[in-house]
């Protein structure tokens, strides 16, 4: 058996995979559906300082080999989540990154503060990518003045590692990059959902309540992967590859590009063991590639 | 009835075939779903092994035989994953992911069950009226179509309840207009009712305005697009108003998810 365990920032995850934010929600639904004790983590759904109720439906549609989405960031708000869904999430068999938005650079700070007092919590992860959040998320992620504002805001106020997650609806997102890294960054995880839209041609009206949304989804793999190879040739810091993963050729094709570790998203809502069967894969391959250790084939890619 | 735990299981084909116009009736073996299921669950079910149609499509549940391990699915061809399951042949595994969600409350006391669906909210009903007639209820079915074409086949329908009313858009079976004229008439007749609706949004609005004006219980099953089906996309939602005299204590619970809080919720909370 190949060695499969990374580290980010001293983190050591038992293997590369982790769930993605916004897609295994706080851990509760998936905990009883897949073993999550056999996957590397997973980030839970973007939490803000206050609850949000999120967009009026319909929030999703169906595109080729993908989907839209616009869920609005629904979620019970820092207390809320650290009364209600903290307890469940750290008694978990696997590593949990908690993924974090705000209005301002400074109430970033105040969350990353609030939760370095909780026990457990693997690394935080900074939404400055969310194409769905009116008053932060990609506003932040799409200027590199701003960016580097929230990632130091968070990182002055933890001890827990600061993974920055870009949107790639930026021109060069290798500048985004380089701000986050100059800012404190221990990791970078890319890309949040590329903006997209569907409209109903009979109503003329779009599909989506609130217009456009994240596009994900296998459509999005040969974009995601691009821009992985593209900062990991602008930044040294550890990259985490999210984009249209759902097999482990897809997964492999990221760490080679670079990626030490990748995120699995929306995969999971058609196959609920794309993690899992992206670890075996990962295994198999390492046995067919006499790897013994799955560090040595991150940023192998010979151009 | 237990519910069981959701698992991702692969479902046999045993038939699946046209019973009216672009409406299928798939049998799939698949016992752990077979053996628990309630009604107004649903499954999701993958239709295709690569990346067209990309989503598993939700259907309910219509009809269970525990004994032989099989479920019944009924669903309409009206787009590319429905178009993909209707290709499936007999002997055919698919991924079928359930059950999932919250099933009818089939416990109302005595009142007579009157169960109200349009086009392809009918399956969750049909299952639904059996559940009530082994309770001892007395089910009344409406249903509705465009057309006479559109209806489920006698023999589906004549199995799930005692009495069955027609009504057709065009007036080519049955009661020609709405299915809600249907019910109107039948709550005039004084009897203690509770009622039960799956089927267009309108349709259940409508249904749950009249129940209101009654102020007889209702239950809705509802829809939405969907992606995962067990709750962590939150992607199906509807706005519920809190309980009576209640209010929520954080915006955070003022969309509810389709799938896993519901599909059936009290149609009298739902805003329509």
């Amino acid at each position: 058996m190949a060695e499969l365990g990374v580290q980010i920032a001293g983190v050591v995850f038992d293997n590369p995979v982790l769930l993605a934010s916004g897609t295994c929600g706080y851990g509760q639904e998936f905990a009883p559906l897949i073993e999550l004790g056999r996957i590397g983590g997973l980030v839970s759904k973007t939490i803000t300082p206050t609850p949000r109720a999120g967009n009026p439906p319909p929030r999703i549609v169906e595109t080729p080999a993908g989907m839209l989405n616009s869920i609005g960031l629904q979620n019970p708000g820092l207390e809320g989540f650290v009364r209600e869904k903290w307890p469940f999430l750290a008694q978990l068999d696997t590593q949990v990154v908690v993924n974090i938005a705000a209005p301002t650079a400074e109430e970033h700070g105040e969350m990353a503060a609030r939760l370095d007092e909780l026990e457990g919590i693997a690394a935080l992860e900074v939404n400055i990518s969310s194409p769905n959040m009116k008053d932060g998320g990609m506003l932040f992620g799409c200027n590199p003045a701003a960016s580097a504002a929230v990632i130091a805001a968070v990182r002055q106020a933890t001890r827990l590692p600061v993974i920055a997650k870009l949107t790639p609806n930026v021109t060069d997102i290798a500048e985004i990059a380089r701000a986050v890294e100059s800012a404190g960054a221990d990791a970078i995880s890319l890309i949040n959902t590329l903006l997209g839209m569907a409209i109903d041609i009979k109503k003329k009206r779009p599909i989506l309540a609130n217009v456009t949304g994240g596009l994900s989804g296998p459509a999005i793999k040969p974009v995601a992967l691009a821009l992985t190879w593209k900062v990991r040739q602008a930044v040294q810091l550890p990259l985490i590859g999210i984009g249209g993963i759902a097999t482990a050729g897809d997964a492999l094709e990221f760490i080679i590009a670079g990626a030490t570790m990748i995120q699995v998203g929306t995969a999971g809502f058609v196959n609920p063991n794309a993690g899992m069967e992206i670890v075996a894969g990962m295994q198999s391959y390492c046995a067919e590639q006499g790897i013994d250790n799955i560090a040595s084939l991150i940023g192998s890619l010979e151009v | 009835m237990s519910e069981t735990c959701m698992k991702d299981l692969a479902g046999k084909v045993l038939f699946n075939l046209e019973v009216a116009e672009d409406f299928y009736l798939l049998r799939l073996a698949v016992p752990q779903i077979a053996e628990g299921v309630v009604p107004g669950q649903f499954v999701e079910v993958k239709v295709s092994s690569n990346y067209s149609p990309f989503l598993r499509i939700p259907l309910s549940i219509c009809k269970t035989d525990p004994a032989l391990g099989t479920i019944d699915l009924l669903y309409e061809d009206l787009g590319p994953k429905s178009r993909a399951l209707s290709l499936q042949q007999p002997g055919c595994e698919i991924a079928v992911l359930g059950p999932l969600g919250n099933g009818f409350k089939v416990t109302e006391g005595d009142r007579t069950a009157m169960l109200v669906g349009g086009g392809i909210g009918i399956p969750p009903l049909l299952f639904l009226a059996g559940e009530l007639r082994r309770a001892g209820r007395q089910v009344v079915l409406l249903v509705g179509a465009r057309n006479g074409k559109k209806h489920l086949p006698d023999n589906l329908l004549n199995a799930a309840a005692g009495e069955i009313r027609k009504a057709t858009d065009d007036g080519s079976a049955g009661h020609h207009g709405l299915v809600t004229n249907l019910l109107t008439e039948k709550l005039t007749g004084g009897k203690r009712f509770s009622v039960y609706t799956c089927g267009p949004h309108a349709m259940m609005a409508a249904v749950t305005a009249i129940c209101k004006g009654h102020r007889i219980p209702c239950q809705a099953s509802l829809e939405e697009y969907m992606a995962c089906g067990f709750g962590v996309c939150v992607g199906c939602v509807v706005e519920l108003r809190p309980p009576e005299n209640e209010t929520f204590s954080s915006p955070y619970l003022q969309y509810s998810r389709i799938c896993i809080d519901g599909p059936v919720f009290d149609a009298h909370r739902v805003c329509w």
